[in-house]
């Protein structure tokens, strides 16, 4: 499915959105300069925001107790967005973001009541001269949250791909449950990835762990698709792929996924 | 079909084959085995062209051609499948796909048309019955998070996707449950004709209980010490390899 | 046989009966407080240096005076006024002590539990000792064994003279002044330290270790190492004292320089446990260290360090990897208890080809301490096939401490492999209570608990340094449980 077939599908807003408890909606935004989104006890949103053009953005987001959001952010100009995501108890957020080329993000999720739970997938796709940017940082502020980040990140070209990622669990935030992952292939030795996975932790009572890594092809799964008759082209661009698209695979709103695995594999034929 | 002349082959300097000699005609099947460490797996690979492995001398002919200039895509494409002892996770790459671009790029290389979306569909819905695949599967990441019987039968499944003209499978067997193993070895009975040819590779003789061999060999020290008929399995089975192969212990 | 002579020297030294007593007061050699060119060359001269020296010198301080204090640390450092420092006071003028009994009862018990050998209790007390302590016999000994195989192992001042083409070649050439601030102060007013040349294909037949744990009691504030292993040798260096230094110098900042020529081996093993400050957190020693080894072609280089005291510790041993083939690897224990701050890790500079790393971290935080693991991986364009893995565990002990990590992987070459995993965790309940049910009590569990966690980088360490810094752990963490 194109872009604009599927964002022309979903409710156009700008500036505010509100859902009320027990209130479902899908909600689109086009380059947003600011935008403030609030959902009441209990509602359920979908929101859908793309990056046409290169501006700054400043997202709020506040998600009172037992709301749940997904949110799903796309970057095909290079934008510069600051998203802040306000928890309360028993909320849950859902986000994946793809930047396809330069960009820069930064997601702080705050998590303020208990067993609130988030989700932040992010990716990011870049070749040529083009420089990606990648935070999130969740705090723990309150006991028995949990939370995973999940980070990728390809550049090929003469690139450079930054992702840096922070937990932080506040003194008191007992039982937090965090985890945080990166991982990122380098196509090109002229491309450069950075990859900054922190923790910062005040409270003893936590499973909290991090890995990161910056890799090549797995040889094993190149020749396996040879020993299938696939050129090692092709197997190696079927690994490349793979490994972008399983991170926005599971995501809930079917039509968003076929919309970016397809800008995906078209991003991946330029790098 | 294929003809192993005096092949010898080494990993990073150490040499695992040393002089083996074989012939596998179309029709027949026959079963490697020996103790672990003789080179079965070895084998294997260096057919299929696993570039880990040095051929250091020897020659392989396989349907009149010299096997060893080609490489690993085209043997595979020229019809050698190896079902792996390991199947590979290919994350994020979902079987179906993997298995249409493999299928297309053989059907390319035959110089046929590549298979229409809805024919594909139907040869992997009829495929997946050979072993018994929850077609499910086949919309999840290659072998990824499949269990140990999952995934044997999807190695089989893809056998009868790609219809090898020789297949060679390392060790099928290893890691599967009774139920499991039947269907297994049911579907690599049922995909046997007079036209194609298998070369299984095995510890135990309880796969040849339903893959029945024309011929069975035994692999030691990188060499074929002894082949016998199927009897030769339950022998083993038995005795051990000890009396085969104390003349050969150095 | 190295070892034969190592243990057959110990022997003679803890075989003999010493004299102890007084002795005359050492003469204190102090110059006024605070920092400028005059104090500068002035050191330089009470060292009795060459012109070139003192040149090098005043090139560090003119550059250090351009610099500013360096905040980026997870570190909470008091504003450090260097004008209030005195920078040379040499021989260090220690209260001297007429016997053990003169010697704080605490410090004492410390001592005990580590089981530390009464004569070099005595040394590091500071009580007085006689030439035997003074060790011109063990010293003698070690030299000549030394001296046959070409190694030469003295203090850096002394090298300053004695090999000077050697000093020149080197001194400076891993770490230059112009590298932090610390290392500019350093260059500009360094004490003393030690220089250790190992010639080609000379493997050092003991390890480094004894003699100079003994003398390192003396060394200063502001201490320099220099460490040469010329193509094909090998050392073991151990540097450090396991045993608590009550030390009124606050101010610590020295630089170990450490040069692997091609094929050479070097493992560098420190205990650092200088005065932590007292459980409110008053007092104790500002460690700000900058260790730095360059690998040249197959070149390996080795840092274990167990940290576990200083107030502040501001520490990176880190390995350039320039040589092909080259391999570093960093293992770590940093414990802080109380107020003590850590803010340790390490470097892995990949620039050759097919070079190795990796980095095993163990931190353990207890009562109301910070500590943080910081690390680089850089694995620059040319640096075909790199590979590192890292490791970074914390466990924390009680509510009240921090445990941070905060690593930074910088990749530009496609075929390198690079991994970091962290985990954190506490010593849990269930693992408590089933030492207190098999008998133990609660401390000596967190004792035995926390050795297993860092049994990984304890494995490392020559044994008789292994057995000290266990038995360190477990004093460190007195009272951290309760």
């Amino acid at each position: 499915m194109e872009l604009h077939d599927m964002i022309s599908g979903f409710e156009p807003v700008a500036e505010r959105l509100t859902l009320s408890g027990k209130e479902q909606r899908t909600a689109v935004a086009v380059d947003p300069e600011t935008l403030d989104v609030e959902l009441a006890s209990g509602a359920e949103g979908h929101l859908v925001v793309v990056h046409e053009k290169p501006t700054a953005s400043t997202l709020r987001v506040h998600l009172a107790e037992g709301a749940s959001l997904v949110l799903n952010e796309l970057f095909v100009a290079e934008a510069f967005t600051t998203v802040e995501v306000d928890q309360e108890a028993e909320s849950r957020l859902k986000l994946t973001a793809v930047e396809l080329g330069s960009a820069n993000a930064r997601y702080t999720i705050q998590l303020r009541g208990a067993h609130a739970e988030s989700e932040v997938n992010g990716l990011f796709l870049t070749g040529g001269e083009e420089h990606a940017e990648l935070t999130i940082r969740t705090n723990h502020l309150v006991a028995d949250c949990s939370s995973r980040s999940i980070a990728r990140g390809v550049a090929g070209g003469k690139s450079v791909g930054r992702f840096e990622g922070m937990v932080y669990v506040a003194k008191d935030a007992q039982r937090t449950d965090a985890e945080q992952q990166n991982r990122n292939l380098l196509l090109s030795d002229q491309a450069r990835i950075e990859t900054m996975p922190q923790l910062e932790i005040y409270a003893d009572d936590v499973k909290c762990s991090h890995g990161a890594t910056v890799g090549q092809m797995d040889q094993e799964a190149i020749y396996y698709m040879r020993q299938r008759g696939i050129d090692e082209q092709q197997a190696r661009r079927l690994q490349i792929a793979g490994f972008v698209e399983e991170l926005v695979m599971h995501c809930d709103e079917e039509s968003w996924c076929s919309a970016v695995s397809e800008l995906l594999e078209a991003k991946l034929h330029t790098i | 079909m294929l003809k192993v002349k005096n092949l010898h082959a080494s990993v990073e300097g150490k040499e695992i084959l040393r002089g083996i000699n074989l012939e596998v005609k179309a029709g027949e099947v026959h079963a490697i085995m020996g103790p672990n460490g003789s080179g079965k797996s070895t084998l294997a690979s260096v057919l299929a062209g696993n570039e880990k492995f040095t051929v250091t001398a020897g020659e392989v002919e396989f349907e009149g051609k010299s096997l060893l200039d080609y490489s690993i895509e085209d043997r595979a494409r020229m019809g050698l499948f190896l079902g792996f002892q390991y199947p590979v996770e290919i994350p994020g790459v979902t079987m179906a796909n993997f298995m249409k671009i493999a299928v297309n790029e053989q059907r390319k290389f035959r110089g046929e048309e590549p298979l229409s979306a809805a024919e594909y569909l139907k040869l992997m819905r009829e495929k997946a019955k050979v072993v018994e695949l929850d077609t499910k599967l086949t919309s999840r990441a290659v072998n990824e998070g499949f269990s140990g019987g999952e995934k044997k039968k999807n190695e089989i499944f893809q056998m009868a996707m790609l219809d090898p003209k020789l297949a060679i499978l390392d060790e099928t067997d290893s890691g599967l449950d009774i139920d499991a193993l039947r269907i297994v070895a049911t579907g690599v009975t049922k995909l046997h004709t007079s036209e194609n040819a298998t070369v299984v590779i095995t510890h135990y003789q309880r796969l040849l209980d339903y893959i029945v061999p024309d011929y069975v060999h035994v692999l030691y020290k990188g060499r074929i010490i002894y082949t016998g008929d199927k009897s030769l399995a339950l022998k083993l089975e038995k005795e051990g390899y000890d009396w085969l192969i104390n003349d050969y212990k150095e | 046989m190295a070892e034969k002579n190592e243990k057959e020297i110990l022997q003679d030294l803890t075989g003999e009966e010493y004299k102890y007593g007084f002795t005359t007061d050492i003469e204190t050699d102090l110059i006024e407080k605070g920092l400028s060119e005059a104090v500068v060359r002035l050191i330089s001269e009470k060292k009795g240096e060459p012109e070139w020296m003192t040149e090098k010198r005043l090139e560090a301080y003119r550059y250090w005076l351009t610099l500013e204090h360096p905040t980026w640390a997870h570190l909470d450092i008091p504003e450090i006024d260097f004008q209030e420092v005195i920078y040379y006071a040499a021989p260090k003028p220690k209260k001297q002590l007429g016997s053990m009994d003169e010697v704080d009862p605490e410090l004492k018990r410390t001592f005990d539990k580590l089981g530390i050998p009464l004569e070099e209790q005595m040394a590091l007390a500071g009580v007085a000792v006689d030439a035997v302590m003074d060790s011109v016999s063990v010293k003698t000994t070690f030299r000549e064994t030394l001296k046959e195989k070409g190694i030469i192992f003295c203090s850096i001042s002394e090298a300053i003279k004695e090999h000077p083409e050697l000093i020149q070649k080197y001194l400076g050439s891993v770490v230059p002044y112009k590298d932090n601030f610390y290392a500019a102060l350093n260059a500009a007013v360094f004490s003393d330290g030690s220089f250790c040349y190992i010639p080609k294909g000379v493997r050092c037949p003991m390890e480094l270790s004894t003699y100079f744990r003994i003398n390192a009691a003396g060394t200063g504030q502001f201490e320099r190492t220099l460490i040469v292993a010329d193509e094909g040798s090998y050392v073991s260096y151990l540097e450090g004292c396991t045993a608590p230094q009550r030390d009124e110098n606050q101010l610590h900042a020295a630089v170990v320089e450490i040069v692997v020529e091609k094929d050479a081996e070097v493992k560098y093993s420190t205990v650092q446990n200088w005065y932590p400050g007292d459980k409110e957190g008053k007092g104790g020693v500002y460690n700000f260290v900058t260790k730095r080894g360059l690998c040249r072609e197959n070149g390996r280089l080795s840092w274990t360090q167990v940290e576990t005291g200083s107030a502040i510790t501001w520490k990176y041993p880190s390995c350039v990897l320039l040589g092909d083939n080259s391999v570093g690897e960093f293992y770590s224990v940093a414990m802080t208890n109380n107020f003590q701050q850590a803010d340790t890790g390490t470097k892995m500079i990949h620039i050759g080809k097919n070079t190795r790393s990796r980095i095993v971290s163990k931190g353990i935080s207890a009562g109301k301490s910070q500590n943080a693991y910081r690390g680089l991986v850089r694995v620059n364009p040319g640096a075909d096939n790199a590979r590192n893995y890292s490791q970074c565990d914390s466990l924390l002990i009680g509510d009240q401490c921090g445990a941070h990590t905060f690593p930074v992987v910088d990749c530009r070459n496609r075929t390198a492999v690079l991994e970091h995993e962290a985990t954190t965790s506490k010593i849990s309940d269930d693992q408590l209570f089933y030492c207190n049910q098999r008998g133990l009590t609660t401390e000596d569990a967190v004792g035995l608990i926390v050795n297993g966690y860092a049994r990984e980088v304890l494995a490392k360490l020559p044994m008789e340094f292994a057995v000290e810094a266990q038995k360190l752990l477990a004093l460190q963490l007195e009272g951290s449980v309760g």
